[in-house]
């Protein structure tokens, strides 16, 4: 048996497929000034989300890189391909290498591989024919080259080094072939020595990668096959959009973007759940029994306000009590209430205690996140009420389109909200984490509230919708004010 | 490229033979095809380790694309040390890795051996369960070696208390190397290898 309980909410996903130029804004909440009858306020200050960024095509990065490559190699009077060596080494900080280089040429050189750390020796004698010491073969001294470590090899050594190296991935990190020489072959160097142009084509694709990668201003778009790179001039763990591809992802480190959380402490959340998932889920199972008549409940919408469908109680699905409790302006079922007498305990209870806690941050983290998953069903649901409602003569399509917009500010809320959890998780216990527990718990009872509220909406009055809407909303965005730490 | 492998194999080959470290026996290698890409070598366990005294041998792989990529290396004489397998004979030494240069040769890579087991990296463990007993019991961890040693590569110091233990789990009906791991793996603790052995 089983007892459905619609909840309603808009996608995610597709609330964040818009951008400015090609849908229409009334979902795109992060992008648009919502109220133009308020007078323009500076974003930057006032939401804890603004980002300024920019997407680039291959092309114009490349530009990018060569006009830094350019002032620099400039600035030193030094080869583009030295430059480069040096940016990559030292983030593209065109002033810091600038400034170093006139305190101490040869520190930054050395330091940066492009000198050798002692003085070669200059290869004695004056003989026509050398042996290289890598193919052992002798052969005629115009044959040979080195770095500035002065270290002869000859031309074809060089060549199958590079293919080696090349095919393994390997582009700006290729050294001389001597032994404990870490001096760098620069680009110019490596070229010379490339024939093959499949190899010249892939060296310059893998240089171009680790150029992108060590410039603190850009970030390759995480998305599938997407060649876009995103540039902020401050670069910080904020929300990004791609412009093509439409990924959403944390600019500093590329991941699903995740406030109030910091990208160190998502990544320890996410790999612990990968490592814990067995437990957790089967802890965190599809269904729930009521928790008044014991028939099994299936969760297929994305509202935690439960009610069964067999005996009308009306329960949370978080934590299974009474939703008459949480109506009230304290709502506290987001909150890990910790065991004050665990110092006391035994090692044993101690690990039960830490896998409860574990449980309880996991559970609600597992929670939204499926309640988002199931947005597009939910989406469909909404759509399909609409219909009939305005089939049964109740306002038109156009009436009723403020339950999407409605439903798309309930995905981010619930999306912010999911990421709560980790934050919380990791929070030391003080005074700070029973505000941010507090505010948590609120964030939740309005979201559960408008998550209602858009499930059961009968009639085409908005205002009790939208002053929910605006509640929510004013919730998020001051607890990622008071805790979003970028 | 193969063929600058053979070339060079075939230079290192008669560089090793004639070397000083032949002369003293502290290193060793031999052909084990005629297409050199497979060879076999052998190291003297250097003196003041546990090892001292042992021959172990080592397979040595020859790769295409050698010397710009590195040989494949490994133990076949089973070895008590935390850079090494005491599985598999795998090896953990960073020249074998990324901080091999096309210029090192067979002579570079046996001498870094060598001086492998003189000096072990415990904070870059190839075997996770001795490189714990080495950092957490030094004296365990002597005794162990220089038994494996004794046992694998003919080193001459014979522990009887290892010995009579080993004997005991082997009248029991447990392989002699497993009751040897189990063993060196509990600290010679005869219950705890016992019950990790039957459980």
């Amino acid at each position: 048996m089983e007892a459905t309980l619609k909840s309603l909410s808009q996608d995610a996903d597709s609330d964040m497929e818009c951008s400015d130029n090609d849908c229409l804004d009334e979902y795109d909440y992060y992008n648009t000034a919502d109220d133009n009858d308020i007078e323009q306020i500076d974003p930057s200050k006032t939401d804890p989300e603004y980002f300024e960024y920019e997407c680039l095509t291959e092309e114009q990065v490349e530009r990018l890189l060569n006009e830094t490559v350019e002032i620099l190699s400039n600035n030193l009077q030094i080869t583009p391909s030295l430059a480069k060596v040096l940016l990559h080494s030292h983030g593209w900080a065109v002033t810091i290498i600038a400034t170093k280089y006139r305190g101490n040429p040869d520190h930054l050189l050395i330091s940066s591989k492009v000198k050798p750390s002692t003085t070669p020796l200059p290869v004695s004698g004056c003989s026509r024919y050398l042996t290289c010491p890598v193919c052992v073969t002798p052969q005629i001294i115009e044959k040979f080259f080195s770095l500035s470590c002065l270290h002869l090899f000859c031309k074809d050594c060089w060549t199958m080094h590079f293919e080696v190296q090349i095919s393994q991935g390997i582009s700006t990190a290729i050294s001389c072939m001597a032994r404990d020489c870490e001096v760098l072959a620069p680009e110019d160097f490596v070229l010379k020595h490339l024939s093959r142009s499949n190899m010249r084509e892939k060296y310059q694709q893998y240089t171009f990668q680790d150029y992108v990668k060590s410039h603190p201003e850009l970030r390759f778009c995480p998305g599938p096959n997407c060649q876009v790179v995103i540039r902020s001039r401050e670069p910080k763990a904020k929300r990004s959009i791609c412009c093509q591809c439409k990924t959403i992802f944390c600019f500093k480190c590329g991941m699903d973007y995740h406030a109030p959380t910091d990208c160190h402490i998502i990544k320890k959340w996410l790999t612990k759940c990968a490592d814990d998932s067995e437990t957790a889920n089967y802890i965190s199972a599809h269904t729930k029994d009521c928790p008044n008549c014991h028939i099994c409940i299936e969760k297929n919408g994305g509202c935690n306000h439960m009610q069964c469908y067999n005996c009308k109680y009306d329960f949370c699905w978080m934590c299974l009590g009474d939703w008459k409790a949480h109506g009230s302006e304290y709502y506290e079922c987001s909150r890990y209430k910790e065991n004050p007498n665990i110092a006391h305990e035994s090692v044993h209870v101690q690990a039960r205690e830490a896998l409860k806690k574990y449980l309880h941050y996991y559970e609600r983290w597992e929670n939204h996140s499926k309640s988002l998953k199931l947005e597009a069903h939910t989406l469909e649901k909404l759509k399909s009420r609409i219909n009939q409602k305005v089939m049964s003569g109740l306002g038109t399509w156009i009436d009723w389109q403020y339950l999407f917009t409605a439903a798309g500010l309930l995905a981010k809320c619930r999306y912010t909200l999911q990421y709560t959890y980790p934050y919380a998780y990791y929070m030391e216990v003080g005074p700070r984490k029973e505000l941010f527990e507090y505010q948590q718990a609120q964030l939740e009872a309005e979201i559960e509230n408008l998550s209602w509220k858009i499930e059961r909406a009968e009639t085409t009055d908005r205002g009790d919708l939208e002053n929910q809407m605006d509640i929510a909303e004013k919730r998020r965005t001051t607890l990622l004010k008071d805790f979003l730490d970028v | 490229m193969a063929n600058i492998a053979a070339q060079r194999i075939k230079r290192e080959f008669k560089e090793v033979i004639k070397s000083e470290e032949v002369a003293k026996c502290a290193i060793k290698v031999e052909l084990v095809n005629d297409n050199y890409t497979e060879l076999k070598g052998e190291i003297a366990g250097p003196p003041d380790t546990p090892y001292e005294g042992g021959n172990f041998i080592l397979e040595i792989k020859v790769p295409e694309t050698y010397p710009f990529n590195p040989p494949k290396v490994r133990f076949i004489t089973k070895i008590w040390h935390p850079n090494i397998s005491s599985v598999t004979g795998a090896i953990c030494l960073d020249i074998l890795k990324d901080q091999w240069a096309a210029a090192m040769t067979l002579r570079t890579v046996l001498l870094s051996l060598q001086a492998l087991l003189s000096a072990a990296e415990p904070d870059d463990p190839q075997d996770a369960v001795v490189a714990k007993q080495f950092k957490e019991n030094a004296e365990m961890f002597h005794l162990t070696a220089c038994h494996w040693t004794n046992i694998y590569a003919g080193g001459p110091s014979v522990n009887k208390d290892f010995d009579d233990k080993i004997k005991k789990l082997v009248e029991m009906g447990v392989d002699e190397h497993e009751a040897r791991v189990a063993l060196s793996s509990y600290n010679w603790d005869m219950e705890r290898a016992t019950e990790q052995l039957f459980s």
